[in-house]
């Protein structure tokens, strides 16, 4: 089975259930199953000269669902956000909107609306002019346009403030405003841009709920841009990691940080420790993994694909491991050193750990006891262990 | 999983390979956002067609004029082209650059040279007063600098001959210098003023000045403080400063001003003409001389043309540090 | 202390540096005027307060002429321009990479450096030239110098727009068409309010340009349409008279009440950009304490 993006979200995010992670309070529900898909994207390549912004991408976003593209400024996401708004005409490839092709739509044309980073709210106009701008060009009665700007308003709590200009706003109100005027058209498909990229930190995360809170109360599907994983990871029931303009994952939020696929989508989101390893042996229940970062070996409680002495690594999330003063009774998946830095983050520490061999693992330890008794301090001898579940299998 | 882990490991290779590719930087994206269409097309059509019929063609027929001679005809030149007895006749006349290189008196060439020269000097002295003007300006309170501002600019939007006409009436043989000159006992004998190049000197600095300011201005406010801070607590003098620190960071409005000044002061015809004496024959003046007074448009032709040869330079460099500029932006 | 002392010094520097500045520039103005009231023929020295001159060039019909001519080439040069001016810039700005993108940049910029002698004779050559195919280059009139002041004028224009054009956020016209409008209304509707102060700011510049200059004006000119400054050029090289410092004095009087509306509006603007930021402010402190509550 190749994990070709396409495939993995068209077969409904089908895991192989000896995969660890499977815990209660996944968000994501597979998606696609029973649902009709709104976006398809086959294909879709844009070269700017010979550089190659976005790379060959097939994508399905089905109705209902919230959908993020998680990824670094130049990764070609925003550039995928703008030929769907119909702002960059691609290179090759086809955009399919309710199985209708909308390659050559003008971005006017499109039953697509997006609100844009900057909230782009036309400064001479007021709130209600904004919001009504974009059913004014659909030629609605005005009685019509009243009735849904008041809708609108009410909607994102914003009924006060019907006729003052933008910059008599506050950076949230601002982006209300701006859902308010993206949603009273009533698109088959929103586009966010880095929704909360204007707002300062507190606001952002009050804001995404109630964004999500919203966005689900009217029940559009919903495709968003961001580079914050956080963000992607409270807002969205998808996520597909962008890297050079190609997918490199897809797939629910804790499908993702549970069961990276490769090196790139487990250093992306949250932190992680990759050994470079080596398989010593595999069979039905049991791999055996040797690395020369420490001396025990690492011990997967399944298989792997893999031929004998083939290289690989090794993914381990710094929240995944114990540290103990005391010796682990077991033969595999533990190892040994002092620790050299610690970083109070306040509600968890991380223990920088230095190993004989010279490489520092991280690991973190919830602040579960405000006088931090018996925790481990600098220059302790400790010993790191963790769950064969938890070890994540990589070839890259 | 497992299989799932080999099996990618062609497209994941694939990416790696990808990785080590140079990055691209993002201004060049976005650059290239944009393909022409027929639409752009049409938009650019008016101006350029303007521009392509009146600015271009204008000085392709300068050229052609410049080769041929004077006639008493209408219009007063000989044409180049020709047909007689049914064949075309190309005649190219090179006599106006000839006299004006090799005329007996040198006037040309003098004149040539002394553009030359008060286009320097008065560039040199608009810096100089400019660079303190802009300076001060610059440090000013936000309300203060807008009012000042206005000010320096105001004179410029009042008639350019109506200013050199005011100066006129200062430097006179009885203007109102010399009265407070002798008034306070400094000079005995008025001071012959008007109708020298010192009058000319005082016209340009006072008509190109704001020219000059404004790029300073523009340059100066960019400037990052905070260096002539560091330079300070480096220990750099106040003077040392100026030139290592402040001079090079205004270096673009230094040039812009510079250009700006001295490109139209070369070809300057009404400060001299109404300033200058009969020593002022700059080129501008003679150019117009051969056109109105001479009736010889050839020969005002060829001058033009040498005149745009000696500032195609600073022109091109103008234009291009302008680019630069833009591109920055 | 020692930085104290600096400080005062430089402000010191900075008042004396602007006084004389200011001298240097006013004083030649301010003579102009006192003198136009001034009774004497001479123009240096003052016997009596008078209006005569002002009478004078009311009753000076040659001078009333120029004036309207100029008035018109003026308007009609700063509305091309305009119009000329933001296409330009538009395709500056929002279009790029065409061919022959470079010389179109030289054109549209080149007319402001180009010393006003050699602009002046090639405009004239080339309305000879075509003086033979379309009859009304020939008559050097009105529409001639008109085209020559829309050549350089509209390079002026450009550059104000353009600085505009820059300042706009591109977001703003595409959030418009994502809404469902068309270039054509995108533009009028979102871009044309937006660029109204440069589209003003640029035709007065335009304005001031027409009917200010004098050299590229008197090559394309024919006898019959003598425009205000050739008029006072003419006038002041046959002698000094007091009736072009009354002249002077209302072109002045009327430069700086422009410059004092244009001052005032700026003023007014930032005032009311001062106010809708307090009022974001107190909008963004309410909404913290409501993320406190």
């Amino acid at each position: 089975m190749d994990v070709m993006p396409e495939t993995a979200a068209a077969a409904g995010g089908v895991k192989n259930v000896r995969r660890p992670g499977e815990l209660p309070g996944q968000k994501a529900s597979p998606a696609g199953q029973g649902r009709n898909p709104i976006l398809q994207i086959k294909s879709l390549t844009k070269e700017f000269g010979n550089f190659t912004a976005v790379d060959k991408v097939d994508l399905t976003v089905y109705e209902g669902e919230i959908f993020a593209l998680l990824g670094s400024s130049g990764c070609g996401k925003s550039t995928l956000l703008r030929m769907l708004a119909g702002f960059e005409q691609p290179t090759s490839g086809s955009i399919m909107l309710d199985g209708q092709n909308i390659n050559d739509l003008p971005p006017y044309k499109r039953t697509i609306n997006m609100m844009f980073q900057s909230y782009a709210l036309f400064p001479t106009m007021t709130v209600r002019q904004n919001i009504a701008f974009g059913l004014k060009q659909e030629g609605m009665p005005r009685a019509r346009i009243e009735e849904r700007v008041a809708k609108m308003l009410k909607l994102v709590h914003m009924e006060d403030y019907i006729d003052r200009k933008p910059f008599q706003l506050s950076g949230g109100q601002r982006q209300r405003v701006a859902l308010a005027r993206s949603l009273a058209k009533e698109p088959r498909l929103l586009l966010l841009d880095e929704p909360m990229g204007a707002l300062d930190k507190k606001l952002r995360e009050q804001m995404r709920l109630e964004l999500v809170d919203i966005i689900n109360s009217v029940g559009v599907t919903c495709l968003m841009v961001t580079h914050d994983q956080e963000e992607a990871m409270t807002m969205a029931d998808r996520i597909a990691i962008m890297d050079r303009g190609e997918f490199v994952q897809i797939g629910g939020p804790r499908e993702i940080y549970e069961n990276p696929n490769c090196r790139f989508s487990a250093e992306f989101i949250g932190s992680v420790n990759i050994f470079d390893c080596k398989l010593v042996s595999s069979n039905a229940t049991q791999s055996l993994i040797e690395t020369g970062d420490f001396e025990r070996r690492i011990e997967l409680s399944h298989d792997l694909d893999l031929a004998d002495g083939m290289p690989l690594s090794i993914a381990l999330r710094p929240e995944k491991i114990y540290i103990s003063s005391q010796i682990p009774e077991e033969q595999t998946n533990w190892c040994e050193g002092i620790v050299e830095n610690i970083a109070y983050l306040g509600d968890i520490s991380t223990y920088y750990v230095r190993l004989s061999r010279g490489r520092t693992v991280a690991a973190t330890l919830p602040n579960v006891d405000r006088f931090k008794t018996g925790l481990p301090t600098w220059d302790d001898h400790v010993y790191l262990s963790w769950d064969p579940e938890s070890c994540i299998a990589l070839t890259i | 999983m497992p299989t799932g882990i080999a099996g990618s490991s062609a497209l994941l290779r694939r990416r790696r390979l990808a990785r080590f590719a140079p990055k691209r930087r993002k201004k060049e994206i976005k650059v290239l956002v944009q393909e022409t269409t027929w639409r752009d097309w049409a938009l650019v059509a008016l101006p350029y067609l303007w521009m392509l019929l009146f600015f271009l063609m204008p000085f392709l027929i300068i050229f052609k004029i410049s080769m041929s001679v004077t006639e008493i005809a209408i219009p007063p030149y000989s044409p180049i082209v020709t047909f007689k007895e049914g064949a075309m006749q190309i005649i190219l006349h090179l006599e106006n650059y000839t006299s004006i290189f090799t005329d007996e008196d040198g006037t040309y060439l003098k004149s040539y040279l002394k553009s030359l020269q008060v286009a320097f000097f008065s560039t040199l002295l608009c810096l100089l007063i400019g660079y303190p003007i802009a300076w001060a300006l610059a440090n000013c309170k936000t309300a203060t600098r807008n009012v000042l501002f206005m000010l320096i600019i105001m004179p410029s939007w009042t008639s350019f001959v109506v200013r050199i006409y005011a100066w006129m009436t200062l430097l006179k043989r009885d203007g109102l210098i010399n009265d407070i000159l002798m008034v306070l006992g400094i000079i005995d004998e008025p001071l012959h003023m008007l109708q020298t190049d010192f009058a000319v000197y005082v016209g340009i600095v006072y008509c190109y000045l704001p020219y000059m300011v404004l790029p300073l201005f523009t340059a100066l406010m960019k400037v990052d403080y905070t260096l002539i801070e560091a330079a300070y607590d480096l220990g750099c003098r106040p003077v040392r400063t100026f030139f290592s620190v402040l001079v090079p960071q205004t270096r673009s409005g230094i040039m812009a001003g510079s250009m700006l000044v001295f490109i139209p002061a070369l070809g300057e015809y009404v400060i001299p003409e109404l300033l200058g004496g009969k020593g002022s024959i700059l080129i501008g003046r003679i150019l117009w001389q051969e056109f109105f007074n001479n009736r010889d448009w050839p020969l005002a032709s060829a001058v033009a043309i040498v005149m745009l040869t000696i500032l195609a330079i600073p022109i091109v460099y103008f234009l291009k540090s302008q680019r630069k500029a833009r591109e920055r932006v | 202390m020692n930085e104290f002392i600096s400080r005062r010094r430089s402000k010191a520097a900075r008042i004396g540096i602007l006084t004389l500045a200011l001298i240097f520039l006013y004083l030649p103005i301010t003579m102009l005027i006192v003198y136009s009231f001034n009774a004497s023929k001479m123009v240096t020295v003052w016997t009596e307060f008078s209006l005569k001159w002002y009478g004078v060039l009311i009753h000076d019909d040659a001078m009333i002429r120029a004036l309207g001519i100029s008035l018109t080439i003026g308007l009609l040069s700063a509305a091309a321009s305009v119009v000329i001016g933001t296409l330009a810039a538009f395709v500056m700005t929002r279009v790029h990479h065409f061919t022959g993108e470079s010389a179109f940049m030289l054109f549209m910029t080149a007319p402001m450096v180009l010393p006003e002698v050699i602009t002046g004779l090639a405009l004239l050559l080339l309305f000879v030239t075509l003086g033979d195919l379309v009859p009304v280059f020939q008559e050097r009139g009105i529409i001639a110098i008109w085209i020559a002041h829309v050549t350089f004028c509209s390079a002026y224009a450009t550059v104000v727009i353009r600085s505009r054009f820059i300042e706009l956020d591109v977001s703003i016209e595409e959030a418009a068409q994502d809404l469902g409008a068309g270039p054509v209304k995108v533009f009028f509707l979102i871009m044309l309010p937006a660029l109204m102060p440069a589209e003003v700011a640029a035709f007065l510049l335009s304005f001031t340009m027409s009917m200010d200059d004098l050299v590229i004006t008197s090559f394309v000119a024919g006898p019959d349409s003598t425009t205000l400054p050739m008029q006072i050029f003419s006038s002041v090289r046959r002698g000094l008279s007091p009736e072009i410092n009354a002249l002077a004095s209302i072109i002045i009087a009327v430069a700086s009440i422009g410059t004092f509306i244009g001052w005032l509006s700026l003023v007014r603007k930032q005032k009311r950009m001062e106010a809708d930021a307090a009022k974001a402010a107190e909008e963004a402190r309410r909404e913290r304490e409501r993320l406190k509550a």
